[in-house]
């Protein structure tokens, strides 16, 4: 969770306003998007959740995935919709329906923060993940397997941060199988990617 | 917001079908309107082309 920087072009000070706001594609995107892409087939039908600028969802719409957008916050649904993503103002998985998606990714807010320094703003919130790093995580596996195909899979952006082995308790709880498809190694951290499979699709 | 994103999104409370009102709209996409849940009656407003589909109680919680 570097400073990102990768848009194209110089943006407009209303936009920039926007981008203070909302989380830039930085390693991690990539590593996901990267790691999914190669799994994507064209007519997929693909959510990617917070969204944030919709570089993920764009990803997966170039490799030929119906691809839409959710997020919390509304300038990251601005953003992603003026790319030409579809976005929906939702919480996680929770406005989709049952078995509507093949593929769903998510790169969290992760990082370990103290309870004291949250949700002052709409980057805290973007990228805090409560003091385990895993309170985006936890609601994302309780609700995604409902919203999957049954040959679907979700892919989550995990970091060492966050306790790799505590994120696959947790899908195992929800019937999730995991595996780890890509990671990348950072001074500070080490991101996965973790594929999730409904354990009888 | 595109009409055929009805066949994705449901109520967030329970997950029931939404039934869609448009108040404006363009050529390609719904700018405004309503999304009322056909079961709980909640309604949700689609501002600018993008449907918020938060939870009531998460609405209006927005930071700084």
């Amino acid at each position: 969770m570097t400073d990102g920087g990768g848009t194209d072009g110089a943006p407009s000070l209303a936009d920039q306003r926007d981008v203070e706001q909302v989380y830039q594609p930085a390693e991690d995107s990539k590593l996901l998007a990267d790691a999914v892409v190669e799994r994507v087939e064209a007519g997929d039908c693909a959510l990617d959740v917070g969204t944030g600028s919709g570089y993920v969802a764009a990803r997966l719409r170039d490799a030929g995935a119906d691809a839409v957008g959710a997020d919390l916050n509304p300038h990251a649904c601005r953003q992603a919709a003026d790319s030409g993503i579809p976005t929906v103002r939702a919480d996680l998985t929770t406005a989709f329906r049952d078995g509507a998606f093949d593929v769903v990714t998510f790169n969290p807010p992760y990082l370990p923060t103290e309870p004291e320094r949250e949700w002052d703003d709409w980057m805290e919130r973007a990228l805090s993940g409560g003091e385990d790093g895993r309170a985006a995580i936890e609601p994302f596996l309780d609700d995604v397997a409902r919203v999957l195909a049954s040959d679907g899979a979700a892919y989550l952006l995990v970091s060492s941060l966050t306790d790799p082995d505590a994120v696959r308790a947790l899908a195992a709880a929800n019937g999730l199988e995991a595996e780890e498809i890509a990671s990348e190694s950072h001074p500070f951290e080490t991101l996965l990617v973790m594929r999730f499979a409904l354990d009888d699709g | 917001m595109k009409e055929n994103l009805m066949d994705i999104i449901c109520c967030p409370l329970d997950k029931h079908d939404l039934e869609l009102d448009v108040t404006e709209r363009d050529d390609e996409e719904i700018l405004a309107g309503t999304l009322t849940c056909t079961e709980c009656g909640e309604t949700y407003p689609i501002e600018d082309g993008i449907p918020n589909l938060l939870p009531p109680d998460m609405r209006d919680e927005a930071p700084a």
